[in-house]
């Protein structure tokens, strides 16, 4: 790294001479920031992730929304690299059409959970630097959470926040949908209003602390009915 | 933290091997047996890196038995030595060499016993005794004071136990047991285990 | 092109690589995989112990990748217990603690998860696979040697490459009951007990002062469930729920799922 030492304190060159050897190489990876979160309730999922979009001190855009939707019953949050999460979710698009032709039937939530963690596992060597999180309905029309790393280990949960301030959200949700560590507490089933207001609340907590989300709140309400969306301004600091 | 080592006598070779094997500085197993065999009299003892050891061994000895099948006779041990040599050399220019120290001892009709030293570097040396691993340092000069050519089956193995205690005592690592085995005119026959507890 | 191949088998793809006779050794093909990426990305859970500390290659380590887990299993005189904990962590955040790090490979084979969560999965679901191929082509169940050695040859050709991956396979077969240690560094050894992961030291420390000959089902799955509580307790990187499975020679059932803190109140209670 002999490279980055040449200029000395003054900002001058302190050494004309090559000294050794000098690596260079090159990343093909950002990180643009944004947080995404998925809760499942009996009959209906909600994902939602806020409209930023930064590369270190500066914000690129303010409505870039990171949920994407794949069927009637499925959407997905990425966030990460927003030129892999963009390659990928072009891939699982072209994937589900080429299954829809092939099948004569669209991709249930659990498939395309499974399709994409092989999808993710194939660039094992160079992987997508996306956080994924899949909401949707399962087959018997429940409300279903794919969580995954971005090498394509995933896992169904009921809630999961992914991104840059999910250690932010993620214990709030530990605590007011898990009922986590708590004793004596009647484990109520989460209802749609309280889904959707609490999810709001947590980006609204979020967008205070964590610079790289704010600007706006995209919510897609998935129920069997169809994909509600609904956006909220967010802190744009 | 291996240690293998072989003494060749006027019709018999003595081979011993550690049992550990180890992951990380967790000793996974204490009764791990570290030779292969590769004929009816030749043995292959097989140390370095976790994986590479075993699929190189076993790569030269299903090699070996399928030269037996397609000809009707076996390899001589000197023929396997180079055999295997030359596979090793081939791998260690290739982009997946093998890190495997070995050695090869064997009985032959015609040219009697037979011990051999390879490292991974697949440098070959035929000796009448041989020890790899960091106990080497602290054996081969034990070798290079009693040995004789001519020792008897008995002196053999009161030199391998003089190693051992040697090991025992210097080495900082904990070698619980060895495997020992004897090739003569008749094939390999398992000698008892000796363990170095107790002492 | 070994990995994009296995993948991209979707039609019916069969035919074990019998082209290659003396087939093994690694890799011819693996100049188009030749991404040095380091260490791990994604879910990770140590399974070299916390001495060996990670050296800190700065900004280049930028995929934020999770690790730490103990997991155990052990042979006695009715099978084997397989005892996992479930936490996944990144860092110092604790990404998970409801990972299922036992892997049903099939009715009578389980593997445990230690290293990549995605190595792992990856491999095992690949390995069911293959023993799934295996009973249709021989008509009989493969053996717990057989599969370990297919999984061990599977990673063994990515060696070096950095896959990170600590399993046991434990299974029930005409041996009997059947136990081995694979590595992605090319270990495959058979014994009696292994303790795999960051706590596997806490781990080893209960079991083996515990193990007996002559152990009861409900006394071995107490041991397990015991060591593994203990790995939990002093070494921060495991926890979460305790998951104990027993494999008999009907195959494998799953003996019960109990939260650590559960446990905590339940031992902490007996020895007051």
């Amino acid at each position: 790294m002999q490279s980055v030492q040449n200029c000395g304190s003054y900002g001058k060159m302190m050494e004309y001479h090559y000294t050794g050897p000098v690596e260079q190489r090159f990343s093909p990876y950002a990180f643009n920031g944004g947080t995404v979160l998925a809760v499942a309730g009996e009959d209906f999922a909600i994902v939602a992730s806020d409209t930023r979009l930064s590369e270190g001190y500066s914000i690129h855009s303010r409505d870039s929304p990171k949920c994407y939707k794949l069927t009637d019953t499925t959407v997905i949050g990425c966030s990460g690299f927003h030129g892999d999460c963009l390659t990928l979710t072009k891939i699982i698009d072209a994937r589900l059409k080429m299954y829809k032709h092939a099948n004569n039937k669209t991709m249930t939530s659990g498939a395309i959970a499974a399709m994409l963690s092989t999808v993710l596992y194939g660039r094992r060597f160079f992987p997508y630097y996306v956080y994924n999180i899949i909401g949707g309905l399962d087959e018997e029309g429940r409300g279903a959470v794919y969580s995954f790393d971005p090498v394509g280990s995933y896992q169904r949960d009921t809630y999961k926040a992914g991104g840059s301030a999910s250690a932010m959200l993620q214990p709030l949700l530990d605590n007011q949908i898990g009922f986590k560590n708590m004793e004596n507490v009647e484990h109520v089933p989460l209802s749609q209003e309280k889904a959707v207001q609490l999810v709001k609340d947590v980006f609204i907590s979020a967008a205070e602390r964590d610079v790289y989300t704010g600007d706006a709140l995209r919510l897609c309400v998935i129920t069997k009915e169809g994909i509600k969306e609904e956006t909220v301004p967010l802190r744009k600091d | 933290m291996e240690y293998l080592i072989g003494i060749q006598g006027p019709d018999f070779v003595l081979v011993a091997a550690d049992n550990v094997a180890a992951s990380s500085i967790i000793q996974m197993k204490h009764d791990y047996d570290k030779m292969f065999k590769l004929s009816e009299k030749i043995l292959l003892l097989c140390v370095g890196e976790a994986g590479d050891t075993v699929q190189f061994a076993e790569y030269i000895q299903k090699n070996v038995q399928l030269y037996k099948m397609r000809n009707g006779y076996e390899l001589s041990p000197a023929a396997a030595a180079n055999f295997t040599r030359k596979n090793l050399a081939d791998y260690l220019r290739s982009r997946t060499p093998y890190h495997v120290n070995l050695l090869l001892a064997g009985f032959d009709e015609a040219d009697g016993p037979g011990l051999y030293y390879m490292d991974y570097l697949s440098a070959l040396a035929k000796a009448p005794f041989a020890a790899h691993g960091y106990g080497a340092f602290l054996t081969l000069s034990i070798l290079d004071r009693f040995y004789r050519p001519d020792l008897t089956r008995d002196e053999a193995v009161e030199l391998l136990k003089k190693c051992l205690e040697e090991l025992n005592r210097r080495f900082i690592l904990n070698l619980p047991s060895f495997t020992v085995r004897l090739i003569d005119k008749d094939g390999i026959h398992d000698l008892e285990r000796l363990p170095l507890a107790a002492k | 092109m070994a990995l994009a191949s296995l993948l991209k088998s979707e039609s019916a793809d069969f035919s074990l690589r019998c082209e290659r006779p003396f087939a093994f050794g690694a890799g011819w093909d693996q100049t188009e995989l030749g991404f040095g990426t380091s260490a791990g990305d994604g879910l990770n859970f140590a399974v070299k112990a916390p001495l060996c500390a990670e050296d800190e290659d700065g900004p280049e380590r930028k995929i934020e990748f999770l690790h730490g887990t103990t997991t155990l299993a052990f042979k006695f005189q009715h099978g084997v217990i397989v005892a996992v904990d479930s936490r996944a962590t990144a860092g110092s955040y604790i990404a998970s603690q409801t990972v299922k790090k036992v892997i049903e490979i099939n009715p009578y084979l389980l593997g445990t998860m230690a290293g990549g969560a995605a190595d792992c999965s990856f491999w095992e679901r690949l390995l069911a696979r293959q023993c799934r191929i295996y009973e249709l082509r021989n008509k009989e169940r493969i053996s717990v040697a057989a599969a370990s050695k297919l999984l061990a040859n599977m990673v063994y050709q990515y060696k070096g490459m950095g896959l990170s991956m600590g399993t046991m396979v434990c299974g029930w077969d005409k041996r009997g009951p059947g136990l081995y240690y694979v590595d992605s560094e090319g270990n495959r050894i058979c014994g009696d007990q292994f303790a795999v992961g960051s706590g596997s030291m806490y781990a080893y420390g209960v079991l083996d002062s515990g193990l007996r000959p002559d152990l009861s089902v409900e006394e071995a799955c107490e041991l397990g469930r015991r060591a593994i509580y203990q790995a939990t307790y002093r070494d921060a990187y495991s926890g979460g729920t305790v998951n104990l499975y027993r494999v008999h020679s009907e195959g494998w059932e799953k003996v019960s799922q109990e939260d650590v803190l559960g446990l905590h109140l339940q031992y902490s209670s007996q020895t007051a």
